[in-house]
């Protein structure tokens, strides 16, 4: 077992990522195609949450999601110990990594020792987070997404756009070409069973090859050592059964106490995620391959990701670590809606990610600290929420704690203004000096461009230079 | 076999569920559940089946049943490579065939526990997925499955699988296509 460390700062928002926050939004809302693929994604989901309601009693399974999350993130230490004892005794190893370098570390040297050369992957964030895929492709040793979306990214060399949906900012015909550059010749049909069929037979060889299989964890159920991977496409369990040896990654907020817990959090994760009420395939694994056992992995290795979640624990944040990475509140945010995952630069997009993003690599990081201000504040998120994360609050919060040039500047435009308004002189000495300036500055009766931190204001709109203005 | 009642509401319970998630389903009597799973089988174009190690197999009778149709029968454990069991080599219409030890009727879920004889992939290496479901398995929640499962206080399986419906992915438009990864059908055969 490692030692603790200090978690370090910084590391979850991609480091080479293109352009500022202002710079990707403005380019994501200028395409199109975007807009249009990301508009039929959250318009079909809105519609399910809408079945899930009427006809599954979502609403009413939140309140005890949320208390479940809560209770399990107060007993987390507990709970960790739990689960990395029955983990044991299953004949599993457990690795707990205080951040990504180490788990990436862990893994690759695991892979090397082990004389792996392919890797197959399922779906996993965490992995994302950790960039693990750079690590072990850096050691020589080739990586493949199996995951559809995944694998579809991998091939595009693109980024994850949603939680759930990764290749969601894509159609058939990008997915069509990309497929063809890959395979290096035409004969990729274009309909949609045309291309996962053409995925499932290229995917095959990379499972009959692949000596290790790296899966993510939904949750870890603490009572007996068992892990749950929540899947549709069945790559999931070919991961965790067919290679050698399997290595399940996990957040350390993702456990949970009992398979009391485990039933309530796996029926509502899908309810949210798909709008369906079970997903096609939940993968519950205890350790390896028991004895006489003919298929499975002969290694079980479950690491477990500090990464910054620890030190939330206790703070005005924690209710965070509840959440199931379902992606309804993308779904359901107008600003994700509009520009998608990728101009969050992050793989943790959407009000959640605007939120942890900072929080995990600190106030001042200049990748993060502008992602709270990504939002309308329009609540949408906290109504979607299946654990019942107040997201719009936290939202709020985390923009208090941002710490930049922009908001330092106006944290002092706005104690000058509370100083001029508090006093009935000054107030009345401001109304008619800024009476008077504008009057002078006017041209026409308008004002159309003010100086310094007023010349935002009037890029896109003019200001009467007299009440009521002139037509 | 103890006679166990069979629920009728679960029964029919479950037939709904199963055909939300656009399984198949079949009723049959324990004589003829054979016979009936060997010709949907056939009718399937089935060229191969590979089965479980289970008494539930060997109550029915499957193997013979199937070799009369004409199809090639694999026990589990099989000597046969990883490529051949990934469906690269070998026949492409295999059938995986799978014994549940539950089934949850609320929402059409069959519950497989990996054990010597029961692969934990058998379902999901193949292009179709035939499961053999003695109705008395059936259980009405998801959370009265996983705690007979789990919370035995003895030991639990090394893998389960919660299996809702062939597999499938809406990665591309958000539509759903199947037969991503998994089998491309899903037929549940409900012996009485």
């Amino acid at each position: 077992m490692s030692t603790r460390r200090q978690r370090s700062a910084g590391g979850v928002a991609y480091p080479d990522i293109k352009g500022t926050l202002h710079e990707r939004t403005v380019q994501a809302l200028g395409d199109q195609t975007l807009r249009t693929n990301l508009e039929t994604a959250a318009s079909s989901w809105a519609a399910g949450q809408e079945v899930m309601r009427r006809d599954h009693g979502m609403d009413e399974m939140r309140a005890r999601a949320r208390e479940i999350r809560r209770r399990n993130i107060r007993d987390l230490p507990a709970l960790l110990g739990e689960m990395q004892a029955n983990v044991r005794k299953a004949g599993g190893q457990v690795v707990r990594a205080a951040d990504g370098a180490e788990a990436c570390r862990y893994i690759t040297g695991l892979a090397q020792a082990r004389g792996v050369t392919v890797v197959a992957k399922s779906k996993s964030m965490a992995t994302e987070e950790i960039r693990l895929n750079e690590a072990l492709e850096a050691s020589g040793i080739e990586v493949v997404e199996t995951d559809l979306g995944e694998w579809i990214l991998q091939l595009a060399h693109q980024r994850p756009s949603h939680i759930i949906a990764p290749a969601v900012h894509l159609n058939r015909g990008q997915v069509a070409e990309i497929f063809r550059r890959e395979a290096g010749t035409d004969d990729v049909p274009d309909d949609r069973e045309g291309l996962v069929a053409h995925a499932r037979v290229r995917l095959r060889e990379t499972f009959a090859q692949a000596g290790m299989g790296i899966s993510g964890v939904n949750i870890g159920v603490a009572s007996t050592g068992t892990v749950c991977i929540v899947e549709n496409e069945g790559n999931a369990r070919l991961v965790t059964s067919q290679p050698r040896i399997h290595v399940a990654v996990m957040g350390m907020e993702r456990v949970v106490a009992d398979w009391d817990d485990a039933a309530h959090i796996l029926q509502i994760l899908p309810m949210a995620a798909i709008s369906q009420d079970a997903a096609n395939y939940v993968n519950l694994i205890t350790g390896p391959r028991r004895e006489g056992e003919s298929d499975g992995p002969e290694e079980f290795h479950l690491v477990i990701v500090d990464g910054g979640r620890g030190a939330l624990r206790g703070t005005e944040f924690e209710e965070v670590l509840s959440c199931i990475r379902c992606g309804a509140c993308l779904y359901s945010c107008p600003m994700w809606r509009s520009v998608g995952g990728q101009a969050y630069g992050s793989p943790y997009s959407g009000p959640i990610g605007a939120i942890i993003t900072p929080l995990l690599e600190g106030p001042s990081s200049p990748a993060s600290r502008d992602l709270p201000f990504m939002s309308s504040l329009c609540g949408a998120c906290g109504d979607a929420c299946p654990v019942g994360i107040p997201l719009p609050d936290l939202l709020v919060r985390a923009r208090a704690r941002a710490s930049s040039p922009a908001t330092r500047k106006s944290a002092v435009a706005f104690r000058a203004w509370s100083l001029l308004l508090r006093r009935g002189l000054t107030y009345r000495v401001g109304v008619v000096g800024w009476r008077l300036f504008v009057r002078v500055r006017g041209t026409d009766g308008w004002v159309t461009r003010l100086p310094g931190g007023g010349a935002g204001w009037t890029r896109v709109r003019d200001m009467p230079a007299r009440w009521p203005p002139r037509r | 076999m103890a006679a166990t009642p069979v629920s009728d509401h679960l029964l029919d319970a479950l037939v709904a569920s199963l055909t939300r998630r656009t399984a198949t389903s079949q009723v049959v009597d324990d004589a003829d559940a054979g016979r009936a799973t060997a010709r949907w089988m056939a009718d399937a174009g089935v060229a191969r089946a590979v089965l479980p190690r289970d008494p539930v197999i060997a109550r029915i009778d499957l193997g013979a049943a199937l070799r009369r149709e004409g199809i090639e029968v694999i026990d589990w454990p099989t000597s046969l490579g990883r490529r051949e069991v990934l469906g690269l080599e070998g026949p492409e219409a295999v059938c995986g065939v799978t014994v549940p030890a539950l089934a949850v009727a609320e929402r059409g879920t069959l519950v497989l526990e990996a054990s010597p004889g029961h692969g934990r992939g058998l379902d999901v290496t193949s292009r179709h997925h035939v499961a053999i479901l003695p109705a008395e398995r059936i259980v009405e929640t998801l959370a009265e499955a996983l705690a007979r499962t789990f919370a035995t206080g003895g030991p639990v399986p090394s893998a389960v699988s919660l299996v809702s419906g062939p597999s499938r992915s809406s990665d591309i438009e958000k539509i759903s296509t199947l037969g991503a990864h998994g089998a491309v059908s899903e037929h549940v055969v409900i012996v009485r």
